[in-house]
């Protein structure tokens, strides 16, 4: 079988999207290894963790896949971290398994349609035929309680450490999706219910935690919902997989998950 | 004070209040020379020991700076609880770590690109809001970029007291603790018993991890604070952090054998204590006038 190079992997990747390439962004490029490594297969994952690196070497995916950052910093500006041993620990292993890490955050949001809406969707339990506009990620849904949905959401995502705002008993219907820290204004007086990853509890932009208590306290039903960014973004990875996998038929493609870094307390 | 829950703390500030010298706010009796909300602040910017900035967030936020002030009330957040209590007992001036009007610019209508369909408007809870404070003639000052540097760290002193770790800290850094040795997660129960936490706790690490050596990070920090502190420490006890920051940098070390822990106890329950020590200070600098603390609590729930 003919080799395939990370580079080509890339080159598939560009050629499919459906959008230019914007060659500005600083997120969508190699982190670790170069466009000549040969691949022998491809994980897609949220987080390239260390735990998730050594587990794509393990079963054979040297090419990583991943939307966020690899180096706990956006930018993945190396200068940052490179002071601290894990770093060197991390090079190594990478080094040492031909480990090949190329992002993608910045194409994937911009792609038609968005697979981290896609796959949060889907693993929430947001069907289309709720969606009140294709790709405008608001789903009216038959009146629940905010308790009773975000008891329905953990489970299907089987998370531990989602966080919700909000009177449990309040009725809720018209929900606003968002991914990782996309996370919509919570003021909108056509929304009851933000659902997203993460997002700064003050000195934002609207403030959700504190907007929320106070809609409480006037009587207006809202809530706020936290999956975790990694919960949050981790399930469109999914679809990502899937997409690369119909471009790269020469390798095996798959979703690892980097999995929910948190636990809470009893 | 941290072991009891609000209700608790409520009813046994009002006890308190009327069993001590001073009578509750309503009662208070005006001190000779009418003190406004201005010259509190000031009297803070005076006593702070902490240069002012010509760039803050520390400024009026609601109400008129000449109002003659009955009574103090320092809150982490001022939600409309907070601020429906602080009326409740005669207090009408709200010294605040966090926005009141849900961004930094603190702003009745939505920064531009945020609140859909609203931008420009004037938000409807912002109004009403806005509309129960000039009501009930309250004015709210943040206090939070000077705050947060005065040395020691009071919103660490403020953390490590409620927490009963006062005579563990480091001698010359608040933010530095030696604790008893305790596995994760008891400690992490212990921290939310004694914080009130609902759900906002989240952990990263090995439950049964043996912990002595802690440092905290109130408030919100990025990457930089844990690289710098979690080497030296067992277990960083931080407000907020980035999740693709200082989380995966925590799960990462754990991964890689090192026996570090990462505990987010949420931003505002991490400033909470830390407001109580400012009723305190404030006190000192404004001894004719009743100061307390109203605790925000946990914002956060969980569905199971």
């Amino acid at each position: 079988m003919p080799s395939l190079t990370a580079g080509e992997v890339v080159a598939r990747i560009k050629a499919n999207l459906g959008i230019p390439w914007r060659d500005t962004t600083y997120r969508d490029t190699f982190k670790f290894g170069g466009p000549g490594t040969e691949v022998k297969g491809i994980a897609t994952t949220v987080f390239c963790s260390f735990d998730l690196v050594q587990r794509a070497a393990d079963a054979g995916f040297n090419m990583i896949i991943p939307h966020e950052d690899t180096y706990w910093n956006d930018r993945d500006d190396v200068t940052v971290v490179s002071g601290d041993s894990l770093y060197k620990m991390k090079v190594d292993f990478m080094t040492k398994h031909n480990i090949v890490i190329f992002r993608i955050h910045d194409h994937m949001h911009a792609q038609r349609p968005d697979f981290t809406y896609v796959g949060s969707a889907r693993a929430l339990g947001l069907d289309s035929k709720y969606e009140t506009a294709p790709q405008s990620h608001r789903f009216t849904i038959p009146e629940t309680t905010l308790g009773a949905l975000a008891a329905d959401f953990q489970k299907r995502l089987g998370a531990k450490a989602l966080r919700v705002v909000g009177d449990p008993n309040a009725k809720v219907s018209r929900i606003q999706l968002g991914v990782g820290y996309a996370t919509p204004a919570v003021n909108n007086p056509d929304v009851d219910v933000v659902v997203s990853g993460e997002l700064q509890e003050t000195d934002g932009a609207f403030d959700s935690p504190e907007y929320v208590l106070d809609a409480v306290s006037f009587g207006i039903p809202k809530g706020w919902i936290m999956l975790g960014h990694a919960v949050s973004e981790e399930q469109g990875m999914l679809e990502m997989a899937q997409w690369v996998k119909s471009f790269t038929p020469e390798v095996p493609v798959q979703l690892l998950r980097a999995g929910e870094p948190f636990w809470v307390p009893k | 004070m941290n072991q009891i829950s609000r209700r608790e703390f409520v009813t046994l500030a009002a006890v308190s209040a009327v069993a001590s010298r001073t009578a509750p706010y309503s009662r208070v009796v005006p001190p000779r020379v009418a003190i406004t909300a201005q010259q509190i602040v000031e009297r803070i910017r005076q006593k702070i020991g902490v240069e002012w900035k010509t760039e803050t967030v520390d400024t009026f936020k609601a109400g008129d700076p000449a109002t003659v002030v009955k009574g103090i009330v320092t809150t982490a957040m001022p939600t409309m609880e907070v601020l429906k209590q602080a009326v409740k007992g005669g207090a009408n001036l709200v010294i605040t770590c966090e926005p009141t009007f849900y961004s930094k610019s603190d702003g009745t209508s939505p920064p531009s690109g945020r609140g859909v369909g609203q931008t420009g408007a004037v938000d409807r809870i912002s109004r009403a809001k806005n509309e129960f404070i000039t009501t009930e003639g309250l004015v709210i000052w943040r206090f939070s970029d000077h705050w947060r540097q005065r040395k020691p760290d009071p919103l660490a002193i403020g953390l490590t007291d409620a927490l009963g770790w006062s005579k563990l800290r480091a001698a010359n850094d608040a933010t530095r603790v030696t604790i008893p040795a305790i596995t994760l997660d008891a400690l992490t129960s212990n921290l939310k018993r004694k914080l009130n936490a609902r759900g906002g706790i989240r952990v990263v690490g090995d439950p049964q991890l043996k912990v002595q050596k802690i440092g905290l990070l109130p408030g919100t920090t990025p990457i930089q604070a844990a690289l710098t502190l979690l080497p030296s420490v067992d277990a960083v006890i931080a407000g907020e952090v980035r999740e693709w920051e200082s989380v995966e940098y925590a799960r990462d070390k754990v991964t890689a054998g090192e026996k570090k822990s990462l505990i987010l106890l949420g931003r505002v329950v991490s400033e909470d204590p830390g407001m109580n020590v400012c009723a305190q200070w404030v006190k000192t600098i404004v001894p004719e006038l009743p100061s307390t603390w109203i605790p925000v609590g946990d914002p956060y729930w969980r569905p199971i």
